[in-house]
């Protein structure tokens, strides 16, 4: 049944007996997570920070065959996914849920690699509207201050957060200025998957300094 | 003789971080007032400074935990509480291998005001899942719990004050999540951690002056909490006393009532504090505004006992 869906229709069903838990999040996270999963290799971390897009993480292990039509239906049930990333799913190295932790937890996780003189890269998904959390500039500091060149952060740039535009609530831009003004290399880009590959490719060759994916909807 | 919390544990973190390589200090720059500086001198390349930002230090000590660091963040304790919802949410949560040692608990920072007197700490800690909550009486205390809270797996909060840490132990045998029995008594048990351990042996001899056998516990592991050895001694008393330099709600105080309170009924008094702190050129005055002596402890059990 549900192998003959595409992700975003496989997305709806699974939200759709929860109230369409943050549907419009996990729905703007698909592509970046399906990039990030291919272009991950065995000694680099994915990091999501913005949580509540679990349900898209979860679609993506169940294309990828790492979860079952039960597993993935189990959506927010008592002993079923849990609603927001859990440490202990495949390739979740930390819980998330609360916002503007993420970053800081994968700056430890690069400084951690540094002091071993291991390899890998550590990505790490923001939303849009957690950029409102004082903690991502604290990190975004600590990484640049640091030189945490295994850091490529990804921001979900949809537009919009809980009650309204990311605009009218607390508005983000100029993003990109932003975060070169904290030391960051950005790299600005549709949020599509081909594009987000090629940035992904592109953020690794750069040295020296934490990279920046702004993943834009709806261009 | 009066030590130094800080400098106790500046030193011994030192001493660990010589036999451990996976031990990594991260730092809010408050290196020199925590004495971590001590071991940026000795192994700059596993300090790592974050400056002002304490809630990016422990999520970061949480990476650091998860690729296999044994990550030591010290900071005030008030200032590490502004953390205290990464610490749930991240370290607690997810059983990660980070050690929270905050200095100038209590009313030590006593010229800092209430600002910096971190009275709610314990009880912050204590409701946390996971969380293991120690607190050294003194100075000497302070290596030997140390040792045992790097070599525990999981996360520990290790409170400690600044300067004033008077001897009670020469050569301390003390057991992570055992309590030490100090002084053994008939008629009061005064159950004590940090400081006012030492205050609890002072009101001993003072109750024994008058004829009042009390004894000692150093209840230096607040949770788990001893309740083995704790129930033992409370069922030889008639009169049970709990001892901190913190709140009397949901502390020490607050812990042993609730085990008394479902496990054993006995008449129970929390000497700890109810208010903010306050500013003073002198740690014992204040000490003694909020109660917290030998004098104030031993005048509450004459009411009580006579």
């Amino acid at each position: 049944m549900s192998e003959t869906l595409d992700p975003r229709a496989k997305l709806q069903s699974v939200l759709q007996p929860v109230n369409n838990f943050h549907l419009e999040s996990s729905e703007t996270c698909l592509e970046i997570l399906s990039a990030i999963l291919e272009e991950k290799r065995e000694d680099d971390v994915v990091i999501l920070s913005k949580g509540h897009s679990a349900p898209a993480f979860y679609v993506i292990l169940h294309e990828m065959g790492l979860l079952s039509d039960e597993e993935l239906y189990s959506f927010a049930d008592i002993d079923g996914l849990p609603s927001h990333v859990t440490r202990g799913l495949p390739f979740i190295e930390v819980s998330s849920g609360s916002l503007g932790q993420g970053l800081s937890v994968g700056n430890g996780i690069a400084m951690a690699k540094r002091i071993d003189g291991k390899n890998g890269y550590v990505y790490v998904i923001l939303g849009d509207g957690e950029l409102d959390e004082g903690q991502v500039w604290e990190a975004a500091m600590t990484a640049s201050h640091h030189g945490l060149d295994r850091v490529i952060a990804i921001v979900d740039r949809n537009y919009f957060q809980l009650t309204g535009s990311t605009e009218e609530i607390m508005n983000k831009e100029p993003l990109a200025d932003k975060w070169r003004a904290f030391g960051w290399e950005v790299i600005e880009v549709p949020n599509r998957k081909e594009k987000l590959r090629k940035a992904l490719e592109k953020a690794k060759r750069i040295r020296g300094k934490p990279k920046v994916i702004i993943a834009r909807w709806g261009v | 003789m009066i030590e130094s919390f800080r400098e106790a544990f500046g030193r011994a973190l030192v001493e660990l971080g010589r036999e451990n390589p996976n031990i990594v200090v991260l730092d809010a720059d408050v290196k020199s007032s925590t004495k971590t500086a001590y071991f940026e001198k000795a192994f700059p390349g596993r300090f790592i400074q974050v400056g002002i930002s304490e809630q990016d230090m422990v999520s970061m000590a949480g990476g650091l935990a998860i690729a296999g660091k044994i990550p030591v963040v010290s900071a005030f304790a008030a200032f590490l509480m502004r953390a205290w919802e990464q610490i749930r949410n991240t370290i607690a949560r997810d059983n990660l291998n980070v050690k929270l040692i905050p200095t100038h608990s209590g009313l030590s920072d006593h010229m800092d005001g209430s600002s910096h007197q971190c009275l709610e700490d314990i009880a912050l800690m204590r409701v946390l899942p996971n969380m293991t909550v120690v607190v050294p009486a003194d100075a000497p205390s302070v290596p030997v719990l140390l040792r045992q809270v790097v070599e525990l797996e999981g996360p520990v909060y290790m409170r400690l004050g600044r300067d004033h840490a008077p001897r009670v132990y020469n050569k301390p045998e003390l057991e992570l999540g055992k309590a030490s029995v100090l002084r053994k008594g008939n008629d009061v048990l005064l159950v004590a951690t940090g400081v006012m351990v030492s205050v609890a042996l002072e009101t001993a001899r003072k109750l024994e002056e008058r004829g009042i056998s009390a004894g000692v516990v150093d209840m230096h592991t607040i949770k788990p909490l001893d309740e083995e050895t704790l129930l033992k001694l409370v069922s030889k008393v008639e009169l049970v006393i709990t001892l901190e330099e913190h709140s009397i709600h949901g502390g020490l105080g607050g812990a042993v009532a609730e085990v008394l309170s479902e496990k054993m009924p006995k008449r129970l008094i929390r000497i700890g504090t109810t208010e903010f702190g306050r500013s003073s050129r002198d740690y014992l005055a204040l000490l003694e505004r909020y109660g917290l002596t030998a004098e104030n402890v031993v005048r509450k059990v004459e009411v009580m006992l006579t």
